[in-house]
Formats: structure tokens, sequence, C-alpha cells
């Protein structure tokens, strides 16, 4: 049967648990004594182990196996946690992210065997702990089958209660007639599931593969509709022996118990002692009484599971629906405009009015389904910064804080990249080696943080270091070195201006080039990433103390608060979010600085932008005494934007201009109006 | 049998003027033509773009033709149409031009094949129609180094 199906659950699946390994590892290379953690890589492990297997990717499964083995012993107490084993198994997950990376291009997991990987899993094995192993295993297995056997009561054996056919009796006598073994099973499916039947149709498939289903409860069809609680039961005819077919059931993931006994037809004889759960070795069961024992233990496990995935191009047609609604309701509020004093005015209100609440509601709440929390984006961080750490040979500790920060889909999609860029940037340029440190009076230990917060309609992403901070002096010689600027020029410039040249294309201060970074492809690649995605990088260092860098991001893309303003005839839409009061200014009050006009708002001096002359608008015939000026933000700056007109507060759809026409940084878009006219996005991020 | 298909192979073009001269455009770029409306213009874009138009909620820009060949900018009356073509895959440009004609078949034999630029814009070749001359035009060539043009 075709598995390519279940391929995205795979992957999704793979990468969760990859996840979880790294982040459990992590903590276990902190505190090697924690069983807990011990206890949370093996079921990962072991459950990648099972999903790779039931895939059919045998090099993965094999990796995963021995993996599972080391842990196994780790968990019995037969081997302890050594900062080598740590390396290994991060060598390990980083090898199954490959044959991830296989299979997400190719849907196959290639050819590394890794086989010096498994050796040396292999190796601290057998290092860690031989002799006393066999006799210890047994006894414990034992155990965990006696708990297990009477913690199931018969409730659990649903199957029992199966009905059956005249036909079905027949197959089932046949079957014994020809030696054949009949079981009689009922799965159990982890109540956290999300693609019960998915599950259901695994366990189906691994059983088809040895032996025929000849009933199954409920009929196969509602379970794949899902019309199933959390446990199904079925008949089986196998070649197999009893603890083969567990195992096959059992080694389908999320799966929670599996009760399979000989089954006899009802009214024959006595159902046969219980030999359930007799799973030797297989650690399985042991897991499922240890879960058991502990139920409050899984807390820790990652809230991701609410999470419903959902295909991007789905959402992506429901937000052109919202955005056709929302032009509809536009074009009502046009014509409303038009035609005037009538008497169904009122209810022709009311009805846009509706409308409108309805339009907002459903933005929202879509946009909400696209929000992703930042998590998924850092949690791999911790890793890397601790393979850095090791590689730099500097210590060095990453605090993170508002990791469930949301996020739209698109923006965390596109934000992982530039966030490493920036941690690796901090690692090794940021924070100085452990000697200067120590030399310097600092903490042994740099600290990086990385702080997501909400603020407003946007969002907040800082990456902080307590190290060197950034050396302006430094900065312009090699300006003038490298030819970016002149000497006059660098004598000329302000603090700020300086380290704005940290972003242009390849500038790099570090003198030497490490496979860190260094190669000054870094800090504009990143300032353009979050550019296009509408949001901006701010510097700011203090020698000696440590650098921030300050990313803003819009909270969302498509759909924004916008005011309509005139320009001459033209219509231009201000993002409102950026903006911060409309003033009225007489002319006479503007002043000059640097020849450039200025006005002093209550004690505030701001520079202002004629935007007729920005956008090359024909000029006025007369300057009117009084002009119309919105002031506009950017982090703390703030800029005076003098337009012709004010026309009012709209919601507007974000659309792109077009592939060919090129486009001024200043606009960042279109929105189309209520009667079908086409008004340019003034970006004010971009003349602030 | 073979080698006639070839010879005989006919493609479609439309005949647009401008300033009294004929192009053809091949009729498979070709998603539409519209009539003159609203164009909301660009400031800083290429001078050749006349601005943008909402087609049924989607924003394409518009080239005006005239001035991509270097000839003067002419007033638009009621033959005006823009030509939505589409070169590639989800995207799509305007070319407005003075007025539409017809549609005409081509043989390939009636097709000249030249290589020749006129002010940068690369033709296809020129096509005898009746006792009149087309160039038709590479759209290929029309949209490519928008950035350098």
């Amino acid at each position: 049967m075709d598995l390519s199906q279940y391929l995205e659950i795979f992957i999704d699946e793979t990468k969760e648990h990859l996840q979880t390994l790294n982040d459990q590892v992590l903590i276990l290379e902190a505190e090697p004594e924690n069983i807990d953690t011990v206890n949370e890589i093996f079921r990962a492990a072991h459950s990648l182990k099972g999903m790779a297997g039931t895939m059919g990717f045998k090099r993965m499964q094999r990796l995963t196996h021995d993996m599972e083995n080391v842990f196994s012993e780790i968990r019995n107490g037969k081997m302890s946690v050594t900062p080598d084993l740590v390396d290994v198994v991060f060598k390990c997950l980083d090898a199954i992210e490959e044959y991830l990376g296989c299979i997400v291009e190719t849907s196959d997991e290639g050819e590394n065997d890794n086989e010096d990987i498994i050796n040396t899993l292999n190796a601290c094995l057998e290092a860690g702990g031989q002799a006393t192993a066999p006799a210890k295993e047994k006894s414990a297995a034992k155990e965990e089958k006696a708990e297990a056997e009477t913690s199931t009561d018969d409730d659990k054996r649903k199957f029992l209660h199966i009905s059956i056919a005249d036909f079905e009796k027949n197959a089932i006598t046949e079957a014994k007639s020809q030696n054949k073994n009949v079981f009689g099973a009922t799965v159990y499916i982890d109540e956290n599931c999300i693609l019960k039947a998915a599950r259901a149709f695994l366990v189906f498939k691994g059983v088809e593969a040895v032996g025929e289903i000849i009933k199954s409860v409920p009929g196969v069809q509602d379970i794949e509709d899902e019309k199933f609680e959390f446990d199904f039961s079925m008949l089986i005819i196998t070649d197999k022996s009893l603890e083969e077919v567990q195992k096959i059931i059992a080694n389908v993931s999320e799966i929670k118990e599996v009760v399979i006994e000989d089954y006899e037809i009802p009214g024959d004889v006595e159902v046969v002692s219980s030999v359930q759960n007799k799973e030797e070795d297989k650690p399985v069961k042991k897991e499922e009484g240890k879960k058991k024992a502990a139920p409050a233990k899984t807390n820790s496990k990652p809230v991701a599971n609410r999470s419903v995935r959902v295909d991007i191009d789905k959402l992506d047609v429901l937000m052109n629906l919202v955005s056709e609604l929302i032009i509809a309701k536009n074009g009502l509020v046009s014509v409303s405009n038009q035609e005037g004093n009538n008497t169904s005015m009122q209810s022709f209100n009311e009805q846009i009015e509706y409308l409108e609440r309805i339009t907002t509601n459903l933005h929202e709440s879509v946009m909400k389904v696209r929000m992703v929390p930042i998590e998924s984006v850092v949690n791999r961080f911790p890793r890397m910064i601790r393979d850095l750490s090791k590689k730099l040979g500097k210590e060095m500790e990453l605090i993170m804080t508002g990791e469930d920060t949301e996020l739209d889909r698109t923006v965390i999609d596109e934000i992982g990249d530039p966030l490493m860029h920036m941690l690796r940037n901090s690692a090794d340029h940021g924070l100085e080696s452990t000697i200067d440190r120590l030399k310097l009076g600092k903490p042994q230990c740099g600290t990086i943080q990385l702080n997501a917060y909400q603020d407003g309609n946007n969002v907040t992403i800082e990456v902080i270091d307590d190290g060197a901070g950034i050396d302006v002096e430094k900065v312009k010689a090699s300006a003038v070195k490298k030819g970016h600027i002149t000497q006059e020029q660098a004598d000329m410039m302000s603090e700020k201006e300086a380290i704005d040249l940290l972003f242009r294309p390849a500038f790099s201060t570090a003198e030497k080039i490490s496979d860190v970074s260094g190669r000054g492809v870094g800090l504009d690649v990143v300032k353009n990433k979050i550019e296009g995605l509408g949001g901006d990088v701010e510097v700011s260092t203090k020698l000696g103390e440590g650098t921030k860098f300050t990313i803003r991001l819009p909270l969302t893309l498509a759909i924004i608060q916008a005011l309509m303003v005139e320009v001459r005839d033209e219509k231009y839409a201000i993002p409102l979010n950026s903006i911060v009061t409309i003033e009225d200014v007489m002319v006479s009050d503007i002043k000059y600085v640097q020849q450039k006009e200025v006005i002093n708002l209550r004690g505030t001096v701001i520079p202002l932008v004629r935007l007729d002359q920005m956008l090359d608008c024909p000029e006025r015939e007369e300057e009117p005494e009084n002009l119309i000026v919105v002031i506009v933000k950017k982090g703390d700056r703030q800029t005076g934007l003098v337009i012709d007109n004010l026309l009012g507060q709209q919601e507007i759809v974000i659309k792109p201009l077009g592939k060919y026409i090129n486009i001024h940084r200043m606009i960042s878009g279109a929105t189309i109006l209520g009667d079908g006219e086409v008004a340019l996005i003034i970006d004010s991020n971009s003349l602030v | 049998m073979d080698e006639n298909a070839v010879i005989n192979e006919t493609k479609q073009y439309i005949v647009v003027k401008l300033d009294g001269e004929q192009y053809g455009i091949d009729i498979t770029f070709i998603d539409n033509i519209v009539r003159m409306q609203q164009i909301t213009r660009v400031p800083k874009a290429q001078s050749f773009f006349a601005g943008v138009i909402n087609l049924r909620g989607e924003i394409i820009p518009v080239m005006n033709l005239r001035l991509r060949f270097g000839l003067s900018e002419k007033e638009n009356t009621n033959a005006t149409r823009i030509i939505i073509v589409k070169p590639e895959n989800n995207a799509k440009i305007g070319i407005l031009v003075d007025e539409v004609r017809e549609v005409v078949s081509l043989e390939e034999e009636d097709v000249e094949k030249a290589d020749y630029d006129e002010q940068g814009i690369n033709l296809q070749g020129v096509g005898k129609y009746k006792d009149t001359l087309i160039s038709l035009l590479n759209i290929q060539s029309i949209i490519a180094d928008l950035d350098n043009a």
C-alpha cells in the first residue's frame, strides 16, 4: 500500500521528536542524573525507531535502535552519562536530521549508513556495562510484565464482545485447522493523538503484512472516517506468533496499549489463559508501566500537540476570500457616500456596520489560525549555542524569554535564518574569549539573551550579548581600509551611521574568517530579509558592555488599518500603526536646520518630508498657509510627512504590484479602494 | 506529410497599431484585452511604465509601448487598449497600445526571420500579410532587462 500520504505526518512528527531529543539531551548534559530526562529521551527515540520502521526507512531505524539501546542501559542504571556519550548522541541526532532532510527532498532516506556513529554507539554500550546486564534485564522485564498484567482487566479486552457471523466463524475454524493462529486484539490509541485514523491505518497495514484481518469493530470505513473513540478491536488470522503481531502493532507510535490474545469462538471454550503483554525485553511495555506509575511526569511535554496542522495553501485561499469580502464592503461604503439623504439610508448604514463587524471578526479569526508561536523557530537555538560554545572554546549560555510570542506563519518561516545569523554573530564577534573575559573581570560565562515580546501591532525580538560591544573606530577603520568610505567620510560619521556600516554588503570586522562567521555575508542579508518582511533592525552598543540588536516585525502582513491621504489628486495609504499624530502646521513655523525643513512640535524637533516632492507630483501653484503634516515614527525617531488632504481611516488589503515594475522602497504595495481605484501604500519606515 | 506540417505551421497574432506601424503579438501569450481604464501612477518606476491597474482584484503593471519604443506620448483615445500579456505563469503585465486591429494567422513561410533591434526591442521577425508588413514582437525581450532599461 502507498505510504506517501503518511509521509508528511512522519516528517512533522520526526521533527517534533528530534526537537524533544535535542532539548532533553541538552538538559541531560547539564544534569546527567536526571532520570525523567532519560525516560523522555528513551520514549522519543523509541517512537522515532517505530515510525522509521513503519515507513520502511531501514537505516534510520537501525541508528535510532542503537541509540535507544544506549538509553535503555542508562535507564537501567548500567551506564552513566559522560560528555563523550552526549557528543555521540548529538552526532546521532544530526545524522537522523540528515536522513530526514533526504526524506523531505526525495522521499528516500539516502545511502549514508553512518556506520561510524553506530560503531561508536555500540562501543559506548560495551564499555558501559556488560556482565550483570542479562540477569537484571530479565527480572526487570518480569516485574513490568506482572505490573502490566494486573493493571489490565477484562474491560480492556473489548474484542471478546465482537459478534461474529457464521462465515467468519467458518473462517476461524478453517484457519485453526490449518494450524494458523487466530488472535483477538484491542488497540488503545493515545488520547493526545491527532490523527487517529492514520494510526489505525498504520496498525492495519502492519498487521495485514503478516496476516489477515477478518473483522474489525468499528468497521474499516468508520475507522477511516475517524468514527471511533480511542480504541478499536479486530480479529486476526496469521502464521506469526502472538509476540510478533503485538510488536508490529506496538511499533506504531502513539499507540497507548495493545491487548492481544488467542481468540476462541465465544461459547466454544473458555478463553485461553492470558498470555498478553509477554513482551520479553522489548521496552514498549516498560514504558507504559512507567507512564502509568507516574502520569504527572508527562506534563513536561510541549503543548505543540494542541496545534492543528493546516495546509498553508488552504489558509491563503481563505485569506483571499476575506480580502474579497473587505473589498466588497469598501464598495458598499463608497456607494453610500454617493447616494446621500435617502430614507433607506439608515438601514443601509446598519448593513454596512454589520458587514464591517463580520469582516473584522473573520479577519481576526483567520489571523489567529495563521499565528504560530515563535518557539517553533527558536527552540533549535540552545543546541546551536552549545555546539558553538564547544567549537569556539568560549563559555556561553543562551537565555530565552517570550518563546510563546506569536507571529504570522509567513514571518515565522522567514525569521529563522536571520535570527540564527545574529546569534552566531553574537557568539563569535560579540562575546570575548573566556580568558579575555576573566582579565576584564566579567563573569567567565558569556550570556546571550533572546527576548521576544509583543509591542502594539509589532513583535520585537532582541538579541543581546554582554560581550565587547562594537568598536566604532574599528568599524570605521575597517570600512576605510576596504574602500567602502573615505577617511573624510569616516571622520564626519556619527556613531549611529558608523554602526549602519555593519549592514553594508560584504562588510566584516573580524580579522580572520572562521567557519562560524566573518565572511561578511551576515548582517546585510539579515537586514534585507527583515525589511522584506516589513520590519526593521536597530543596533545599540556600549563598548566593553555588550551589543543589543532589536528586530521589529509587523504582526501580520496581509490586512492593515491605514490612513488614506491625498497628495495632489492621487490617493495614498499610510499604515496607521506608524502614525503618531496629525498636525496642522503654519508655513511660517517651519525652521531650517542644515537646509532641511524641520518643525518644533511641543519641544521635539521633527524633520519634514514633502511627500509631493518625494512622489514626483506636479508643483503646486501657490503654497497654502497651513500644511497638513502626518507625524510618523520608527523606533524613537519621528518624521512629519506633508500631505494635501486627509480622507480618513480605512481597512486595506495589501496587494503586490506585479513582477515587472520597479518599485521604490518608499512604496510597500498597493490596495484596491471601494471604487476599484488602485492606491499605493507608503512605507513610512523608509522615510523616517 | 511531416514536412508539410512543419512548413504549414501557422501562428496567430494580434495586430496592434502604434503611430501607423503594425506590430504583431503572439496570441498564446495574451490573457485578455481591456479598454482603457484608470491607471494609477507609480512614482520612481521605470519611465515607460504608465502605472498599475486593477484587473478584477489583481494589480497589474501597465507598460506604455510607445514610451518603451522611444516614441512620444499620445493622448488616449477611444481606441486605446490595454493588452494583458502573461509571459510567465503567475505574472502578468499590461501593454498600452494605440489601437488593436485584428487577429491574423501567419504561416511559417510568410514570416521572415530577423533578429534585429529597434530601440533595444528584439523583434521575432517580420510577417507578410496581404500587402502589409507586421513586425512581430518578441514578448520575452520586451520584459527582459527591465531593471536596466
